[in-house]
């Protein structure tokens, strides 16, 4: 369905989904946030006011500069009169990724105002039935086997399964993710056993010097491990810090573009605990090769002799 | 002072017998020393001389533990130390063998009383002997007063001076020393060489290569090499 959105300087396409139940603010998602005044939900029984409420998107009201309390007019048809409408609410989209790139904007209406606008009094696309919190899985999914048996022309799906099914794409993304790590994992280990090679090679001479002076190969090597389990804590700990300082960068920056709460990079303690402890590891690794390397090299070769 | 210690009693501490060194060199084989034998006797200032790829470092590396000959054998304090294995080596160097070398080889991180701790914390020293005895080695070289610099900010022969200062941390009973003076100006070679001069009259046996003529003069002894050989000793016992 399509709506025009009479009042804006400029003619905004509207895409509006039917949402059943007895309040004008059911929310699409659970998570989307109701902002502004909400309207009190209609009776079974009461008498609908003669000037409806809607509910729209925060984004609409950001780009056309309106407000909760305006009048506006609203036509299932280009080129309609349509009828007015009076802004109760506006709605700020929940944090969704599947979301994020959409630019359409949302109205909300009353069901029977929605299905009297659209002239289509007796269709629904899709519904949610809200269950109470105590009943259980076997619950739900016994009251979808009794829906879905005698269900016609329609079917019904736990909220679960759906979020399963929205996700895969998530999935696919999650694993190219995942990919990209472990890529940046083997290049970043070989970049630090590079650079501990060259600087090891850079002090062949101080350290023939001290193997020289008496120091074993054993102090030696394990001079050469803490030294590079050192750098390795460090620049990890660096790289989180300044990893932290992009997350902040990139969120506010797309959560600015996509006008979203949606988190687009997440550096959680976790996360930065795993990459200091795997920094760690690799560091000792390379650190010991390094000095593997060294100390098997008699001190005269080492001086060039 | 108490930095050096040795005695000068005339036995023998250190005594190389017909020892041989070559190495590979591509296809061809350089023969380094071709059967040196010598005898330096405690409290000696040896100065080894010769030209280039007479064999002089090569005798040095041997006399030090540093190398081992292909034939012969060494004496150090009556052991034989030519068949040594790399750790035994290793710790004669630390205990009983003070090294410098032309380049001085500090550790550019630590300071100058860390670069002469350094060989004392591989001894097992506790931490406060080792920082005291560090303090006194510096001081004798004349460097109290710039411990806690690092190699940067020091000048060459102050480097050297360090350098000197690490080689003496563990009491070593010989010093050896493969062109001491060689990077620096002739000033600083000869405070360099000064200090030498009163490490053997304290009572250290001192070993040195050198090209510098000033620096044999000032030995007691002076054994010049040419082709792997000794050619000349001016202080070689009657046999």
């Amino acid at each position: 369905m399509r709506l025009r959105f009479l009042r804006a300087p400029h003619v905004a396409l509207l895409c509006c989904s039917l949402l059943a139940g007895p309040s004008l603010l059911g929310a699409q998602t659970p998570r989307d946030t109701v902002i502004g005044t909400p309207t009190v939900p209609l009776a079974p029984g009461r008498v609908a006011p003669s000037v409806r409420g809607i509910a729209i998107d925060e984004r609409i009201a950001q780009d056309a500069g309106v407000r909760v309390g305006d009048t506006l007019r609203i036509a299932a048809e280009a080129g309609t009169t349509g009828e007015p409408v009076v802004v109760d609410a506006l709605v700020r989209r929940s944090a969704d990724p599947s979301e994020v790139a959409r630019s359409e904007y949302r109205v909300r209406l009353h069901l029977d105002h929605l299905q009297r606008l659209t002239n289509a009094i007796d269709r629904v696309d899709r519904f949610a039935v809200a269950v109470r919190p105590e009943a259980g899985p076997s619950a739900v999914d016994s009251l979808l086997a009794g829906v879905n048996h005698v269900a016609f022309g329609f079917r019904a799906h736990a909220s679960r399964d759906v979020a399963v099914e929205s996700s895969r794409t998530f999935q696919v993304v999650d694993r190219f993710h995942r990919a990209i790590g472990g890529i940046t994992i083997v290049a970043s280990a070989v970049f630090l056993l590079c650079i501990l090679l060259l600087k090891v090679e850079e002090r062949r001479r101080a350290v023939a010097a001290l193997r020289l002076a008496g120091l074993s190969r054993r102090t030696v090597a394990l001079s050469v491990i803490a030294e590079a389990a050192v750098v390795a804590v460090l620049g990890s700990g660096v790289g989180a810090a300044i990893g932290w300082v992009a997350t902040l960068a990139v969120n506010a920056h797309y959560q600015r573009v996509f006008r979203t709460p949606l988190t687009f990079a997440l550096l959680t303690p976790r996360i930065a605990l795993f990459a200091v402890s795997l920094s760690l590891v690799l560091g000792i690794v390379a650190g010991a090769l390094a000095a593997w390397r060294l100390v098997r090299t008699p001190p005269l070769t080492l001086l060039g002799r | 002072m108490t930095a050096p210690t040795g005695n000068r009693d005339g036995t023998p501490l250190l005594e190389a017998h017909d020892v041989q060194r070559r190495y590979e060199a591509g296809e061809s084989t350089v023969h380094a020393l071709r059967g040196v034998s010598v005898a330096i006797r405690r409290g000696e200032f040896v100065a080894i001389v010769g030209a280039s790829g007479s064999g002089k470092s090569t005798l040095l590396h041997l006399l030090g533990a540093v190398d081992a000959p292909d034939a012969g054998r060494v004496i150090f304090e009556g052991r034989d130390i030519s068949r040594l294995s790399d750790a035994e080596a290793t710790r004669l160097r630390l205990l009983r063998v003070g090294l410098v070398f032309q380049r001085f080889y500090l550790m550019p991180t630590l300071s100058a009383l860390e670069n002469v701790m350094l060989p004392m914390a591989e001894a097992g020293l506790a931490p406060a002997a080792r920082r005291a005895r560090a303090e006194e080695l510096l001081r004798y070289v004349g460097l109290g007063e710039r411990t806690g610099h690092r190699p940067t900010q020091l000048s060459g022969g102050e480097q050297q001076r360090v350098a000197v200062a690490r080689a003496l941390a563990n009491e070593p009973a010989l010093l050896l020393a493969d062109e001491p003076t060689g990077e620096l100006d002739a000033a600083t070679g000869a405070a360099l060489i000064a200090l030498l001069q009163r490490l053997n009259a304290d009572g250290l046996t001192c070993v040195l290569v050198t090209h510098d003529a000033a620096l044999a003069q000032s030995a007691q002894r002076v054994i010049t090499m040419k082709d792997g050989r000794i050619v000349q000793d001016t202080g070689a016992s009657p046999s």
